[in-house]
């Protein structure tokens, strides 16, 4: 049974089987101890929560599937949202043009990380964790410590976070997780079906042998950081018009909790492995423990944190042991084929056993 | 990279280390009053003691290639459990051994997860850096818990040779042993080996798994110290303590010229780059500027410090006409492969 | 007198001249007296908040801007602050470094609760003055005074009375939504209103609990609707503070809310004007704080130049404000603690909307 399952699913695969059954368990456990969890309200607002972070962990994935990182996305929301929203303080634009802006804005300020990192060879990390500050002193330097609020900003912003495009019996899609799943598929499809994509698996599974290959290995690294920062720009954009009240600290800590998501995602730090739905369900574990913990009365507001780390060291572990035992079955399945199908052939010639 | 690049690598970078040193001490000399007296000296350490004292312990676990997320968390953990022992009035140096055995056991708990569960380190410090500090807020909640014995917040604040305190002492003392430790030992050879090749590692005998678990409860052991000390210096204890360190701590090794990649680094550079981040930011703050921009500061001078290594070899390289990668290209880590 | 002279100015460098003054102050028989500090004299001033990038302490900065200017101090006031996740050892390393950046006194807007002390007590013993506003020092080591925005127990009934006017003479149940837990003044107000609950006059209101929104947009608008969702029977959110306030009442509106669940607490009109508006907030207090910054630039430069010596029972004049007396801070007895009470509060509803 295992073994034929084993023949047409990749570990790979039962990662994400496993990390979905665990989502699942989550959300049943927080259902018995927490009244009108499945309530629209409720679901509503868990939804809405995902946006934001769903959005800058895509962009984080495909950089990490190089075998880099971006620490720097919190600045980029942060930044990106102060500018915008200072521009929409002083000019009437539609949100559609915002919006572009702060993508754009969030494309130049990865362009920068891209460049230091695939023309300037310097570590991502080391970069990130620079440009982390720097985009952050931008941001402190340009408002003069003001805050940008609700009340300056155009009317859209107010009406822009409840704007609801379907409602089925009370459940809402709303714009703005909208907008989270139209980038969502469109990353699945870039990295199923464009070679630029499937590209970035190579870079990152071997990054010697891609650019040995003739593969643009550097251009599509500056790309990926680009197409990161677009999409914290456009996150930004999201974080202005649901929030709406921007001081110099905005999303500041967002970088780790990104991290945290693509990671228990199944994307592998160390580049080439990874995949949208992986990084979807990700997102939605943390999301869903943070959102409920909140919401448990059962429990302290002080021991919240410390059950958090416990259940993401539950989540990794699981996966980590489940996934080891799987993929070392696997390959013995696959040894076995072979092995029989090497045996059948003799077989064939000797006409016994 | 073979052993012999990385040897010129860094001391080219150490060089460079020491330039920016001198840059920033000729500035602090002729531009601030009162940086050379010694009770500025005495805050200029003092101020940052307990990053730097991690920073030392860092080294180790980022050459051998991984890295440690939650030293910040495990040091406001340990102040957390010496302040709220203290409070039920046990005998203080029991209650400083019991979280001293906490940071130890959990630093240890880190590393059996990385070496033995085969998980990367990042995820698993990450837990620990929500984790731990969690676990403070358990013991703490929302209090600020003080009241240490006097002799405790002496010792953390007060100078013993002059305006020379305990922390910065055992600082040098530290440093002095880590640096034995990394260059001149048989489990500091272990670092760098398992650091640039786990694969080779093993297969060359190096016990990997058992290397990585001793530098991760060291990692946990060092961070308690350090956390008790920062209690001891500041009289109070809360969840927030030491909130952020993590991400300095990181800095200021990886600025000393220390590989993220693993196997690469020497304990003079993170020391130069020790020295370098506290003047700088003690001339930045005499000088009145806030602490996004100091932190932007260091964070450009980071990336700099690899940039222009790199452009200057790039140009040589174009002047001599043969194509030259840029210097710093770390061998990937191969402890995917070998943790399944 | 003469050898004192001169380890004092040793100890504070240019400003030797204001302490020989002060030294004459304490020579005259009606110690405690005080009266209007003689402008232009230089006093290097530090305005430290818990963090950049909050409006109030803008305000607060303004203020202090104005009062500079107005006396002329040839001196420099910087407003300086640490980031907010470093908020604690980024003030801790500004006040232990004020002395050798020659500052004469650091005006502080405390986040670190004691932990800040040590470094209070030897800014103190170096010769810069310890002046805190808006959040002291809980214990009052190392500092010289504290200018406190309105009386802190009036606070906890002010915030009492706003609930029960919003609530209704049948009184309901409301929880508190905090800046971080670190912060002296605004745990003092949860104490002070929690002791006002506990009276008979508001023994219909109930507190059900209090969160924690870090002073971060975001993560005090996902306490808020936290909150709703725990506590389906809550009729109130009471938000002591600016960012709170407004991130609760932009939450409850994006969910369309405001109908069951009000808004109020400690809020800047300028901010919260839709909110009023649209009845999300129908009423909410706060102070000016840029008067706050003046009075707090004020009294620190009468204290350094030593106009008054910074003990109970000293007057000052603070420009614009009128006169002003130190008195012994009530909500922290036994520490000899100081302050100045700047007063009172500008309570904000339909009636008086603040802008």
């Amino acid at each position: 049974m295992t073994d034929r399952l084993l023949r047409h699913i990749r570990p790979e695969q039962f990662r994400e089987l496993i990390l979905l059954v665990v989502t699942i368990g989550a959300l049943l456990f927080f259902w018995t101890q927490i009244p009108n969890y499945f309530d629209p309200r409720s679901i509503n607002r868990l939804t809405v929560g995902l946006a934001i972070p769903l959005v800058v962990a895509i962009g984080q994935m495909m950089v990490v599937l190089t075998r880099n990182i971006d620490l720097s996305v919190s600045s980029t929301v942060g930044l990106t949202a102060y500018v915008v929203g200072t521009f929409l303080t002083r000019n009437e634009v539609s949100p559609w043009v915002a919006a572009v802006m702060a993508m754009l804005l969030g494309c130049a300020l990865g362009a920068i990380n891209g460049l230091l990192v695939a023309y300037g060879g310097v570590p991502a990390i080391i970069t990130t964790l620079g440009t982390l500050a720097i985009y952050r002193v931008v941001l402190v330097e340009i408002s003069g410590a003001k805050t940008v609020t609700t009340g300056d900003l155009p009317g859209w912003i107010g009406s822009l976070p409840s704007k609801t495009l379907v409602t089925v019996r009370d459940y809402d899609l709303r714009l703005m997780v909208a907008i989270a799943l139209i980038v969502t598929i469109a990353g699945y499809l870039v990295l199923r079906f464009l070679p630029f994509g499937r590209r970035l698996y190579a870079i990152g599974s071997n990054p010697d042998a891609a650019r040995m290959a003739g593969l643009p290995a550097r251009r599509d690294v500056f790309c990926a950081f680009v197409i990161c920062g677009g999409l914290a720009g456009l996150a930004g954009f999201m974080y202005l018009v649901r929030f709406g009240n921007i001081t110099v600290t905005a999303a500041q800590g967002l970088e780790l909790q990104v991290v945290a998501a693509v990671v228990v995602g199944g994307a592998s730090i160390l580049g080439g492995q990874g995949t949208i739905f992986g990084v979807l369900l990700g997102v939605m574990l943390i999301e869903i423990l943070q959102q409920s913990l909140l919401r448990w009365s059962g429990l302290s507001e002080f021991v919240k944190d410390a059950i958090l780390g416990l259940l993401i060291l539950i989540a990794i572990t699981v996966d980590a042991v489940v996934l080891g035992r799987l993929r070392e079955a696997w390959v013995n399945t696959r040894r076995r084929d072979r092995a029989a199908a090497r045996l059948v052939m003799e077989g064939g010639a000797d006409g016994a056993d | 990279m073979g052993r012999i690049d990385a040897r010129r690598y860094l001391r080219r970078w150490e060089s460079l280390l020491v330039l920016f040193l001198l840059v920033v001490l000729a500035y602090n000399i002729t531009q601030v009053s009162n940086f050379l007296t010694a009770q500025n000296q005495a805050n200029l350490f003092q101020l940052s003691i307990e990053k730097a004292i991690v920073a030392l312990i860092m080294t180790f676990v980022i050459i051998s290639g991984e890295i440690d997320l939650s030293v910040a968390s495990m040091m406001a953990l340990s102040a957390a459990v010496v302040a709220r022992l203290n409070e039920s009035r046990m005998e203080h140096v029991l209650a400083i051994v019991v979280a001293l055995a906490v940071g130890l056991g959990l630093g240890a708990l880190n590393g059996f997860f990385v070496a033995n569960v085969g998980i990367n380190s990042l995820a698993v410090t990450l837990a620990g850096y929500i984790g731990y500090r969690g676990l403070a807020q358990v013991f703490i909640e929302d209090n600020s818990v003080g009241g240490f014995p006097g002799w405790f917040t002496r010792l953390g604040q007060k100078g013993i040779i002059g305006p020379i305190t305990f922390s910065i002492i055992l600082f040098f003392i530290m440093a002095a042993v880590a640096g034995v430790i990394l260059h001149y030992s048989g489990f500091g050879r272990r670092v760098y080996t398992v650091g640039s090749n786990a694969r080779v590692a093993i297969f060359s005998g190096v016990p990997v798994a058992r290397t990585r678990i001793i530098i991760f409860a060291t990692s946990g052991l060092v961070s308690a110290i350090a956390g008790i000390l920062y209690a001891a210096r500041l009289g109070a204890v809360r969840s927030s303590t030491a909130q952020g360190f993590e991400l300095d701590i990181i800095t200021i090794v990886l600025l000393g010229g220390v590989s993220i990649f693993g196997g690469v680094g020497s304990m003079v550079g993170v020391l130069l780059s020790i020295f370098l981040v506290l003047n700088l930011r003690n001339g930045m703050t005499i000088a009145g500027i806030t602490g996004n921009t100091q932190t932007g500061v260091i964070g450009l001078l980071l990336i700099l410090s690899v940039l222009i290594p790199n452009l200057v070899s790039r140009a040589q390289g174009r002047f001599r006409r043969t194509p030259v990668e840029p210097q710093f290209q770390a061998p990937r880590p191969e402890t995917v492969q070998s943790a399944g | 007198m003469k050898r004192r002279t001169f380890i004092l100015s040793a100890a504070v460098g240019p400003f030797a001249p204001a302490i020989l003054a002060s030294v004459a102050t304490a020579q005259s028989p009606e110690a405690g007296s005080g009266g209007a500090a003689a402008p232009g004299q230089e006093v290097n001033m530090m305005l430290l908040p818990k963090f950049l990038g909050i409006a109030v302490f803008d305000q607060a900065n303004q203020g202090a801007q104005e009062a500079h200017a107005e006396l002329e101090n040839p001196g420099k006031l910087d407003f300086v602050g640490p980031t907010a996740e470093n908020s604690v050892a980024g003030q801790i390393e500004f006040v232990t470094n004020a002395p050798a950046g020659g500052y004469n006194v650091v005006m502080l807007s405390n986040n670190s609760g004691d932990q800040i002390a040590p470094a209070a007590i030897a800014a103190d013993e170096a010769g810069t003055k310890v002046v805190t506003w808006d959040s002291p020092i809980p214990g009052a080591e190392g500092e010289s005074l504290f200018v406190a925005q309105v009386d802190f127990d009036e606070t906890g009934t002010v915030m009492a009375e706003m609930a029960r006017s919003i609530l209704g003479e049948d009184g309901g149940k409301f929880a508190i939504l905090s800046a971080t837990p670190d912060a002296a003044n605004q745990n003092a107000w949860i104490a002070s209103m929690e002791e006002a609950l506990a009276t008979d006059e508001y023994a219909n209101l109930e507190l059900l609990e209090v969160v924690y929104g870090d002073d971060q947009s975001e993560k005090s608008y996902e306490q808020a609707l936290a909150l709703v969702d725990k506590h389906p029977d809550m009729e109130l959110i009471m938000a002591p503070t600016t960012v709170g306030i407004v991130a609760a009442a932009k939450a409850l509106q994006d969910e369309g809310l405001c109908d069951s669940i009000k808004v109020s607490g400690l809020g800047l009109p300028d901010e919260m004007s839709s909110y009023l508006e649209n009845g999300c907030s129908p009423e909410f207090a706060l102070w000016s704080f840029v008067d706050l910054g003046y009075l707090t630039y004020h009294a620190s430069y009468a204290l350094a130049t030593g106009a008054i010596e910074g003990v109970e029972g000293d007057t000052f004049e603070a420009g614009r404000l009128g006169t002003y007396t130190i008195e012994a801070d009530p909500t922290r007895p036994d520490t000899g603690a100081l302050r100045i009470v700047m007063g009172p509060f500008s309570v904000y509803n339909a009636d008086n909307p603040g802008v």
